[in-house]
Protein backbone atom coordinates (compact mmCIF):
# COMPACT_ATOMS: atom_id res chain seq x y z
CA UNK A 1 0.00 0.00 0.00
CA UNK A 2 1.20 3.44 -0.85
CA UNK A 3 2.12 5.91 1.83
CA UNK A 4 2.86 5.70 5.49
CA UNK A 5 6.44 4.57 5.01
CA UNK A 6 8.56 7.58 5.88
CA UNK A 7 11.90 5.85 5.35
CA UNK A 8 11.02 4.90 1.76
CA UNK A 9 9.61 8.37 1.16
CA UNK A 10 12.91 9.96 2.16
CA UNK A 11 14.83 7.52 -0.03
CA UNK A 12 12.61 8.10 -3.05
CA UNK A 13 13.17 11.81 -2.77
CA UNK A 14 16.90 11.48 -2.32
CA UNK A 15 16.94 12.75 1.25
CA UNK A 16 18.61 9.71 2.73
CA UNK A 17 22.18 9.55 1.52
CA UNK A 18 24.09 6.29 1.68
CA UNK A 19 26.18 5.98 4.81
CA UNK A 20 29.66 7.33 4.15
CA UNK A 21 32.47 4.78 4.21
CA UNK A 22 35.69 5.73 5.89
CA UNK A 23 38.57 4.36 3.86
CA UNK A 24 38.44 0.89 2.39
CA UNK A 25 35.75 -1.36 3.72
CA UNK A 26 37.14 -3.95 6.07
CA UNK A 27 40.26 -1.92 6.75
CA UNK A 28 39.01 -0.68 10.09
CA UNK A 29 38.67 -3.28 12.77
CA UNK A 30 35.21 -3.48 14.27
CA UNK A 31 35.00 -1.93 17.67
CA UNK A 32 31.80 -1.28 19.55
CA UNK A 33 31.55 2.29 20.76
CA UNK A 34 29.03 2.29 23.50
CA UNK A 35 30.42 4.07 26.52
CA UNK A 36 27.38 4.37 28.73
CA UNK A 37 24.97 2.39 30.87
CA UNK A 38 21.31 2.18 30.09
CA UNK A 39 18.87 -0.21 31.66
CA UNK A 40 15.22 -1.09 31.73
CA UNK A 41 13.46 -3.03 34.47
CA UNK A 42 9.91 -4.30 34.65
CA UNK A 43 7.97 -3.57 37.82
CA UNK A 44 4.42 -4.16 38.97
CA UNK A 45 2.86 -1.28 36.99
CA UNK A 46 5.05 -1.20 33.90
CA UNK A 47 8.64 -0.51 32.95
CA UNK A 48 11.30 1.84 34.28
CA UNK A 49 13.90 2.84 31.75
CA UNK A 50 16.98 4.82 32.71
CA UNK A 51 20.36 6.01 31.55
CA UNK A 52 23.37 7.88 32.87
CA UNK A 53 24.25 11.28 31.38
CA UNK A 54 27.89 10.93 30.37
CA UNK A 55 29.04 11.15 26.77
CA UNK A 56 32.60 10.07 26.08
CA UNK A 57 35.05 9.99 23.23
CA UNK A 58 37.84 7.53 23.93
CA UNK A 59 38.86 8.34 27.46
CA UNK A 60 37.66 11.93 27.33
CA UNK A 61 34.39 13.02 28.91
CA UNK A 62 32.71 15.17 26.28
CA UNK A 63 29.49 16.08 28.01
CA UNK A 64 27.87 15.34 31.34
CA UNK A 65 24.25 16.06 30.52
CA UNK A 66 23.57 13.90 27.49
CA UNK A 67 20.01 12.66 27.09
CA UNK A 68 20.02 8.98 26.33
CA UNK A 69 16.43 8.15 27.17
CA UNK A 70 14.09 9.59 24.58
CA UNK A 71 10.31 9.63 24.13
CA UNK A 72 9.45 8.31 20.70
CA UNK A 73 5.77 9.15 21.00
CA UNK A 74 3.33 9.26 23.91
CA UNK A 75 3.44 5.47 24.32
CA UNK A 76 7.00 4.36 23.69
CA UNK A 77 10.45 5.22 25.03
CA UNK A 78 13.85 4.37 23.68
CA UNK A 79 17.18 4.40 25.48
CA UNK A 80 20.36 4.47 23.47
CA UNK A 81 23.88 3.33 23.93
CA UNK A 82 26.43 3.83 21.22
CA UNK A 83 27.55 6.57 18.90
CA UNK A 84 25.56 9.66 19.93
CA UNK A 85 25.33 11.24 16.45
CA UNK A 86 23.83 8.11 14.96
CA UNK A 87 21.73 7.35 18.02
CA UNK A 88 20.02 10.75 17.95
CA UNK A 89 19.45 10.48 14.23
CA UNK A 90 17.84 7.07 14.63
CA UNK A 91 15.64 8.31 17.47
CA UNK A 92 14.61 11.34 15.42
CA UNK A 93 13.94 9.22 12.39
CA UNK A 94 11.82 6.80 14.39
CA UNK A 95 9.83 9.62 15.97
CA UNK A 96 9.20 11.23 12.60
CA UNK A 97 8.27 7.91 11.00
CA UNK A 98 5.62 7.32 13.65
CA UNK A 99 4.29 10.87 13.30
CA UNK A 100 4.16 10.61 9.55
CA UNK A 101 2.41 7.26 9.77
CA UNK A 102 -0.18 8.51 12.24
CA UNK A 103 -0.98 11.61 10.22
CA UNK A 104 -1.02 10.06 6.77
CA UNK A 105 -2.73 6.77 7.65
CA UNK A 106 -5.05 8.23 10.30
CA UNK A 107 -4.20 5.47 12.75
CA UNK A 108 -1.38 4.69 15.14
CA UNK A 109 1.36 2.29 14.24
CA UNK A 110 1.04 -0.83 16.39
CA UNK A 111 3.73 -1.74 18.89
CA UNK A 112 4.96 -4.48 16.57
CA UNK A 113 5.06 -1.97 13.74
CA UNK A 114 7.20 0.37 15.83
CA UNK A 115 9.61 -2.43 16.70
CA UNK A 116 9.89 -3.39 13.07
CA UNK A 117 10.57 0.21 12.04
CA UNK A 118 13.39 0.44 14.58
CA UNK A 119 14.83 -2.84 13.23
CA UNK A 120 14.87 -1.39 9.74
CA UNK A 121 16.61 1.78 10.91
CA UNK A 122 19.33 -0.22 12.64
CA UNK A 123 19.79 -2.34 9.56
CA UNK A 124 20.16 0.82 7.46
CA UNK A 125 22.88 1.89 9.83
CA UNK A 126 24.88 -1.31 9.38
CA UNK A 127 27.64 0.19 7.16
CA UNK A 128 28.47 2.76 9.84
CA UNK A 129 28.23 0.22 12.63
CA UNK A 130 30.62 -2.13 10.82
CA UNK A 131 33.19 0.63 10.52
CA UNK A 132 33.27 0.89 14.25
CA UNK A 133 32.08 4.50 14.36
CA UNK A 134 28.32 4.37 14.32
CA UNK A 135 27.11 1.39 16.29
CA UNK A 136 23.90 1.90 18.22
CA UNK A 137 22.33 -0.59 20.62
CA UNK A 138 18.93 0.59 21.77
CA UNK A 139 16.49 -0.61 24.39
CA UNK A 140 12.85 -0.02 23.57
CA UNK A 141 10.08 0.06 26.18
CA UNK A 142 6.35 0.24 25.62
CA UNK A 143 3.14 -0.69 27.36
CA UNK A 144 1.43 -3.56 25.60
CA UNK A 145 -2.35 -3.08 25.76
CA UNK A 146 -2.95 -6.64 24.62
CA UNK A 147 -1.86 -8.22 27.88
CA UNK A 148 -1.75 -5.01 29.94
CA UNK A 149 1.93 -5.23 30.80
CA UNK A 150 5.09 -3.24 30.21
CA UNK A 151 7.44 -4.75 27.64
CA UNK A 152 11.17 -4.35 27.15
CA UNK A 153 12.85 -5.04 23.82
CA UNK A 154 16.49 -4.88 22.90
CA UNK A 155 18.36 -5.11 19.65
CA UNK A 156 21.69 -6.21 18.35
CA UNK A 157 23.77 -4.18 15.91
CA UNK A 158 22.17 -5.83 12.91
CA UNK A 159 18.67 -4.92 14.00
CA UNK A 160 17.57 -8.29 15.32
CA UNK A 161 14.92 -7.70 17.94
CA UNK A 162 14.61 -9.62 21.19
CA UNK A 163 12.04 -9.36 23.89
CA UNK A 164 13.72 -9.39 27.23
CA UNK A 165 11.78 -10.85 30.07
CA UNK A 166 12.26 -8.78 33.21
CA UNK A 167 15.33 -6.62 32.80
CA UNK A 168 17.78 -5.51 30.19
CA UNK A 169 20.91 -3.42 30.14
CA UNK A 170 23.37 -2.36 27.46
CA UNK A 171 26.41 -0.13 27.15
CA UNK A 172 29.92 -0.36 28.53
CA UNK A 173 28.75 -0.51 32.15
CA UNK A 174 26.08 -3.10 31.51
CA UNK A 175 28.11 -6.15 32.46
CA UNK A 176 28.56 -4.64 35.89
CA UNK A 177 24.85 -4.35 36.59
CA UNK A 178 23.63 -7.35 34.65
CA UNK A 179 25.02 -9.75 37.21
CA UNK A 180 23.64 -7.73 40.09
CA UNK A 181 20.18 -7.62 38.49
CA UNK A 182 20.24 -11.34 37.88
CA UNK A 183 21.26 -12.01 41.46
CA UNK A 184 18.51 -9.80 42.85
CA UNK A 185 15.87 -11.18 40.55
CA UNK A 186 16.75 -14.77 41.39
CA UNK A 187 17.62 -14.62 45.08
CA UNK A 188 16.25 -11.27 46.22
CA UNK A 189 13.26 -10.86 48.48
CA UNK A 190 10.97 -10.16 45.54
CA UNK A 191 11.15 -10.78 41.83
CA UNK A 192 12.04 -7.50 40.08
CA UNK A 193 8.79 -7.53 38.15
CA UNK A 194 6.78 -7.71 41.37
CA UNK A 195 8.32 -4.61 42.95
CA UNK A 196 6.36 -1.43 43.47
CA UNK A 197 7.43 1.77 41.76
CA UNK A 198 9.33 3.28 44.70
CA UNK A 199 11.42 0.12 45.27
CA UNK A 200 12.09 -0.32 41.59
CA UNK A 201 13.15 3.30 41.20
CA UNK A 202 15.58 2.95 44.10
CA UNK A 203 16.96 -0.22 42.52
CA UNK A 204 17.50 1.46 39.15
CA UNK A 205 19.40 4.37 40.71
CA UNK A 206 21.55 1.99 42.75
CA UNK A 207 22.38 0.04 39.61
CA UNK A 208 23.46 3.19 37.77
CA UNK A 209 25.64 4.22 40.72
CA UNK A 210 27.21 0.78 40.72
CA UNK A 211 27.96 0.99 37.02
CA UNK A 212 29.43 4.48 37.45
CA UNK A 213 31.69 3.17 40.20
CA UNK A 214 33.38 0.60 37.95
CA UNK A 215 32.93 1.96 34.43
CA UNK A 216 34.66 5.22 33.57
CA UNK A 217 32.33 5.84 30.64
CA UNK A 218 29.28 5.89 32.90
CA UNK A 219 28.60 9.07 34.80
CA UNK A 220 27.26 9.01 38.34
CA UNK A 221 24.96 11.30 40.27
CA UNK A 222 26.63 14.66 40.90
CA UNK A 223 24.70 16.52 43.58
CA UNK A 224 26.91 19.64 43.45
CA UNK A 225 26.47 20.13 39.72
CA UNK A 226 22.90 18.86 39.88
CA UNK A 227 23.47 16.13 37.33
CA UNK A 228 20.86 13.40 37.64
CA UNK A 229 20.36 10.30 35.57
CA UNK A 230 17.33 10.18 33.33
CA UNK A 231 14.52 7.90 34.39
CA UNK A 232 11.13 7.40 32.75
CA UNK A 233 8.27 5.10 33.56
CA UNK A 234 6.04 3.49 30.95
CA UNK A 235 2.68 2.36 32.29
CA UNK A 236 -0.94 2.10 31.20
CA UNK A 237 -1.16 5.80 32.07
CA UNK A 238 1.47 6.68 29.48
CA UNK A 239 4.99 7.94 29.92
CA UNK A 240 6.19 9.76 32.99
CA UNK A 241 9.50 11.53 33.21
CA UNK A 242 10.62 11.09 36.82
CA UNK A 243 11.47 14.60 37.92
CA UNK A 244 14.79 15.55 39.45
CA UNK A 245 13.26 16.58 42.76
CA UNK A 246 12.03 13.07 43.30
CA UNK A 247 15.35 11.53 42.25
CA UNK A 248 17.20 13.85 44.60
CA UNK A 249 14.98 12.80 47.47
CA UNK A 250 15.74 9.13 46.85
CA UNK A 251 19.47 9.76 46.60
CA UNK A 252 19.38 11.71 49.83
CA UNK A 253 17.36 9.24 51.88
CA UNK A 254 18.03 5.84 50.33
CA UNK A 255 21.46 6.14 48.69
CA UNK A 256 23.54 8.28 51.04
CA UNK A 257 27.06 8.98 49.87
CA UNK A 258 29.78 7.25 51.82
CA UNK B 1 -5.92 20.83 -32.76
CA UNK B 2 -5.06 21.83 -29.23
CA UNK B 3 -1.86 23.50 -30.41
CA UNK B 4 -3.99 26.38 -31.53
CA UNK B 5 -4.07 28.97 -28.74
CA UNK B 6 -7.79 29.48 -29.04
CA UNK B 7 -8.51 25.77 -28.64
CA UNK B 8 -6.31 25.62 -25.60
CA UNK B 9 -8.06 28.54 -23.97
CA UNK B 10 -11.36 26.95 -24.78
CA UNK B 11 -10.26 23.65 -23.25
CA UNK B 12 -9.17 25.41 -20.08
CA UNK B 13 -12.47 27.25 -19.94
CA UNK B 14 -14.35 23.98 -20.27
CA UNK B 15 -12.27 22.54 -17.51
CA UNK B 16 -13.06 25.45 -15.24
CA UNK B 17 -16.75 24.99 -15.93
CA UNK B 18 -16.49 21.27 -15.29
CA UNK B 19 -14.79 21.89 -11.94
CA UNK B 20 -17.29 24.54 -10.91
CA UNK B 21 -20.04 22.14 -11.80
CA UNK B 22 -18.50 19.27 -9.82
CA UNK B 23 -17.84 21.40 -6.74
CA UNK B 24 -21.08 23.32 -6.75
CA UNK B 25 -22.96 21.13 -4.31
CA UNK B 26 -20.15 20.86 -1.75
CA UNK B 27 -20.76 21.71 1.88
CA UNK B 28 -18.57 24.73 2.75
CA UNK B 29 -15.62 24.53 5.13
CA UNK B 30 -15.49 27.43 7.56
CA UNK B 31 -12.20 28.54 9.12
CA UNK B 32 -11.89 31.14 11.84
CA UNK B 33 -9.59 32.33 14.58
CA UNK B 34 -10.94 32.06 18.11
CA UNK B 35 -9.49 32.78 21.50
CA UNK B 36 -7.68 29.43 21.84
CA UNK B 37 -6.36 29.17 18.29
CA UNK B 38 -7.98 28.25 14.99
CA UNK B 39 -11.26 26.46 14.34
CA UNK B 40 -12.40 24.54 11.27
CA UNK B 41 -15.97 23.40 10.75
CA UNK B 42 -17.94 21.69 8.01
CA UNK B 43 -20.45 18.92 7.44
CA UNK B 44 -19.86 15.68 5.62
CA UNK B 45 -21.92 12.78 4.31
CA UNK B 46 -19.26 10.38 5.61
CA UNK B 47 -15.61 10.80 4.63
CA UNK B 48 -13.54 13.08 6.84
CA UNK B 49 -12.72 16.51 5.49
CA UNK B 50 -10.56 17.98 8.28
CA UNK B 51 -7.07 16.62 8.91
CA UNK B 52 -3.80 17.15 10.71
CA UNK B 53 -0.80 17.93 8.51
CA UNK B 54 1.90 18.94 10.96
CA UNK B 55 2.24 20.12 14.54
CA UNK B 56 0.64 23.49 13.87
CA UNK B 57 -0.87 22.95 10.42
CA UNK B 58 -4.30 21.58 9.50
CA UNK B 59 -5.83 20.66 6.17
CA UNK B 60 -9.45 20.91 5.02
CA UNK B 61 -10.95 20.43 1.59
CA UNK B 62 -14.15 20.12 -0.37
CA UNK B 63 -14.42 17.96 -3.46
CA UNK B 64 -13.87 14.39 -4.53
CA UNK B 65 -12.77 12.22 -1.58
CA UNK B 66 -10.05 10.45 -3.60
CA UNK B 67 -8.57 13.77 -4.76
CA UNK B 68 -8.74 15.15 -1.23
CA UNK B 69 -6.77 12.13 -0.04
CA UNK B 70 -4.14 12.56 -2.74
CA UNK B 71 -3.64 16.22 -1.89
CA UNK B 72 -3.62 15.58 1.82
CA UNK B 73 -0.97 12.90 1.43
CA UNK B 74 1.15 15.16 -0.77
CA UNK B 75 1.08 17.99 1.78
CA UNK B 76 1.83 15.65 4.68
CA UNK B 77 4.78 14.13 2.81
CA UNK B 78 6.26 17.53 1.95
CA UNK B 79 5.80 18.81 5.51
CA UNK B 80 7.47 15.77 7.06
CA UNK B 81 10.40 15.78 4.65
CA UNK B 82 10.92 19.46 5.49
CA UNK B 83 10.62 18.77 9.18
CA UNK B 84 13.13 15.96 8.94
CA UNK B 85 15.71 17.78 6.83
CA UNK B 86 15.52 21.03 8.78
CA UNK B 87 13.44 21.26 11.93
CA UNK B 88 9.81 21.29 12.99
CA UNK B 89 9.86 25.08 13.25
CA UNK B 90 10.93 25.38 9.61
CA UNK B 91 7.74 23.76 8.35
CA UNK B 92 5.76 26.82 7.31
CA UNK B 93 2.43 27.02 5.57
CA UNK B 94 3.57 29.76 3.23
CA UNK B 95 6.24 27.44 1.79
CA UNK B 96 3.99 24.36 1.77
CA UNK B 97 1.47 26.28 -0.31
CA UNK B 98 3.63 28.25 -2.69
CA UNK B 99 6.17 25.48 -3.43
CA UNK B 100 4.04 22.44 -2.69
CA UNK B 101 0.34 22.15 -3.12
CA UNK B 102 -0.12 25.29 -5.27
CA UNK B 103 2.13 24.15 -8.14
CA UNK B 104 0.84 20.58 -7.75
CA UNK B 105 -2.77 21.61 -8.33
CA UNK B 106 -1.85 24.08 -11.06
CA UNK B 107 0.11 21.37 -12.86
CA UNK B 108 -2.81 18.96 -12.81
CA UNK B 109 -5.20 21.69 -13.91
CA UNK B 110 -3.06 22.67 -16.91
CA UNK B 111 -2.58 19.15 -18.24
CA UNK B 112 -5.76 19.01 -20.22
CA UNK B 113 -5.50 15.36 -21.16
CA UNK B 114 -5.43 14.33 -17.54
CA UNK B 115 -7.96 14.77 -14.83
CA UNK B 116 -7.52 17.83 -12.57
CA UNK B 117 -7.94 17.65 -8.81
CA UNK B 118 -11.61 18.12 -8.08
CA UNK B 119 -11.00 19.96 -4.84
CA UNK B 120 -10.67 23.29 -3.12
CA UNK B 121 -8.34 23.32 -0.16
CA UNK B 122 -8.17 25.37 3.01
CA UNK B 123 -4.99 25.15 5.06
CA UNK B 124 -4.61 26.57 8.54
CA UNK B 125 -1.48 27.49 10.43
CA UNK B 126 -1.43 28.31 14.10
CA UNK B 127 1.10 30.96 14.95
CA UNK B 128 2.39 32.27 18.23
CA UNK B 129 0.10 35.26 18.36
CA UNK B 130 -2.67 34.45 15.97
CA UNK B 131 -2.97 32.25 12.92
CA UNK B 132 -3.69 32.30 9.28
CA UNK B 133 -5.51 30.45 6.53
CA UNK B 134 -4.56 29.82 2.93
CA UNK B 135 -7.24 29.02 0.36
CA UNK B 136 -6.23 27.11 -2.77
CA UNK B 137 -8.63 26.86 -5.70
CA UNK B 138 -8.89 23.83 -8.00
CA UNK B 139 -6.74 25.62 -10.61
CA UNK B 140 -3.91 25.98 -8.11
CA UNK B 141 -4.32 29.69 -7.45
CA UNK B 142 -3.74 30.44 -3.80
CA UNK B 143 -3.83 33.33 -1.40
CA UNK B 144 -3.34 33.97 2.30
CA UNK B 145 -6.75 34.95 3.61
CA UNK B 146 -6.15 36.03 7.18
CA UNK B 147 -8.02 34.81 10.26
CA UNK B 148 -11.42 34.31 8.56
CA UNK B 149 -11.74 31.95 5.64
CA UNK B 150 -13.90 29.55 3.68
CA UNK B 151 -13.89 27.21 0.74
CA UNK B 152 -17.28 26.54 -0.80
CA UNK B 153 -19.08 25.33 -3.89
CA UNK B 154 -19.62 28.80 -5.29
CA UNK B 155 -17.80 32.08 -5.01
CA UNK B 156 -20.87 33.83 -3.60
CA UNK B 157 -21.13 31.21 -0.88
CA UNK B 158 -17.47 31.53 0.19
CA UNK B 159 -17.69 35.32 0.17
CA UNK B 160 -20.88 35.20 2.20
CA UNK B 161 -19.24 33.03 4.86
CA UNK B 162 -16.15 35.24 5.14
CA UNK B 163 -18.26 38.40 5.30
CA UNK B 164 -20.30 36.95 8.13
CA UNK B 165 -17.20 35.76 10.01
CA UNK B 166 -15.63 39.21 9.73
CA UNK B 167 -18.78 40.86 10.96
CA UNK B 168 -19.06 38.52 13.97
CA UNK B 169 -15.29 38.65 14.66
CA UNK B 170 -14.90 35.64 16.99
CA UNK B 171 -11.23 36.16 17.83
CA UNK B 172 -11.99 36.74 21.51
CA UNK B 173 -14.57 33.97 21.85
CA UNK B 174 -14.21 30.74 23.81
CA UNK B 175 -14.51 27.53 21.79
CA UNK B 176 -18.16 26.95 22.55
CA UNK B 177 -19.26 30.38 21.34
CA UNK B 178 -16.86 30.25 18.41
CA UNK B 179 -18.42 26.96 17.30
CA UNK B 180 -21.79 28.65 17.16
CA UNK B 181 -20.44 31.50 15.05
CA UNK B 182 -18.79 28.99 12.71
CA UNK B 183 -21.90 26.85 12.37
CA UNK B 184 -24.06 29.87 11.58
CA UNK B 185 -21.54 31.02 9.00
CA UNK B 186 -21.61 27.52 7.51
CA UNK B 187 -25.41 27.71 7.23
CA UNK B 188 -25.11 31.12 5.60
CA UNK B 189 -22.73 29.65 3.02
CA UNK B 190 -24.95 26.65 2.44
CA UNK B 191 -28.00 28.80 1.82
CA UNK B 192 -26.08 31.05 -0.58
CA UNK B 193 -24.72 28.02 -2.45
CA UNK B 194 -28.17 26.63 -2.96
CA UNK B 195 -28.96 29.81 -4.82
CA UNK B 196 -32.13 30.40 -2.89
CA UNK B 197 -30.85 33.65 -1.49
CA UNK B 198 -29.88 36.76 -3.35
CA UNK B 199 -28.32 38.46 -0.38
CA UNK B 200 -26.84 37.07 2.85
CA UNK B 201 -29.62 35.38 4.83
CA UNK B 202 -30.64 36.92 8.16
CA UNK B 203 -30.33 35.22 11.56
CA UNK B 204 -33.89 33.97 11.70
CA UNK B 205 -33.48 32.27 8.35
CA UNK B 206 -30.20 30.70 9.47
CA UNK B 207 -31.61 29.38 12.73
CA UNK B 208 -34.58 27.96 10.87
CA UNK B 209 -32.31 26.34 8.27
CA UNK B 210 -30.06 24.80 10.92
CA UNK B 211 -33.10 23.45 12.77
CA UNK B 212 -34.26 21.70 9.63
CA UNK B 213 -30.93 20.35 8.38
CA UNK B 214 -28.75 19.50 11.37
CA UNK B 215 -30.53 16.22 12.03
CA UNK B 216 -29.57 14.97 8.57
CA UNK B 217 -25.93 16.05 8.40
CA UNK B 218 -22.80 15.09 10.23
CA UNK B 219 -21.02 18.14 11.69
CA UNK B 220 -17.23 17.83 11.70
CA UNK B 221 -15.06 20.32 13.56
CA UNK B 222 -11.39 20.50 14.49
CA UNK B 223 -9.15 22.95 16.29
CA UNK B 224 -5.53 23.95 16.34
CA UNK B 225 -5.47 24.59 20.06
CA UNK B 226 -2.55 26.59 21.41
CA UNK B 227 -3.19 25.25 24.91
CA UNK B 228 -2.60 21.58 24.04
CA UNK B 229 0.48 20.36 25.93
CA UNK B 230 1.65 18.15 23.07
CA UNK B 231 3.80 19.21 20.12
CA UNK B 232 0.86 18.58 17.88
CA UNK B 233 -1.84 21.20 18.39
CA UNK B 234 -4.46 19.54 16.21
CA UNK B 235 -7.57 18.05 17.78
CA UNK B 236 -10.59 16.66 16.00
CA UNK B 237 -13.60 17.54 18.14
CA UNK B 238 -15.63 14.62 19.45
CA UNK B 239 -19.38 14.35 19.49
CA UNK B 240 -19.39 15.31 23.18
CA UNK B 241 -17.75 18.64 22.26
CA UNK B 242 -20.51 19.36 19.77
CA UNK B 243 -23.48 18.06 21.73
CA UNK B 244 -24.54 21.37 23.26
CA UNK B 245 -24.05 23.28 20.05
CA UNK B 246 -26.26 20.90 18.10
CA UNK B 247 -28.87 20.76 20.85
CA UNK B 248 -29.17 24.56 20.73
CA UNK B 249 -30.49 24.42 17.18
CA UNK B 250 -32.67 21.32 17.45
CA UNK B 251 -36.36 22.01 17.15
Amino acid sequence: MEGGDFLSLLKQNGHLPEAPTAGVAGEVAFEGTEGTTILAVRYAQGVLIAGDRRATMGNTVVYDRADKVLCIDDEAVMALSGSPAVAYEIARMLEMSLQHYRRSQLQRLSMDGKLRTLSRLLRENLPLAMQGIGAVVPIFAAFDERDASGKIFFYDLLGAQFESVDFCTTGSGSHIVRGALYYLDRWGENRLAEMGEADSLELVLKMLETAAEYDTATGGYKPGARVFPQVMSVTSEGIEIIDEGRLEEIYRTRLPRD
Amino acid sequence: MLEEPYRWIEAIRNRREYLDDQLQGASPVVGMAYQGGLLLLTTTPGPRKLFEVYNQIAFAAIGHPADIEKLRKAVIDIAHIEGFNLSASDVSLQRLVSFGIGPLMKGAFDEIFRSPFIARVLLAELELEEGEFYAIDADGSFAPVGPFAAVAGTEASAEGVVARLKERDGRDLELEDALRVALEAWACGRLLAEGEEERAPDDARIVDFLGRTLAEVNVEAAVLDRALPTKSKFRLLESADLERLLAAFAH
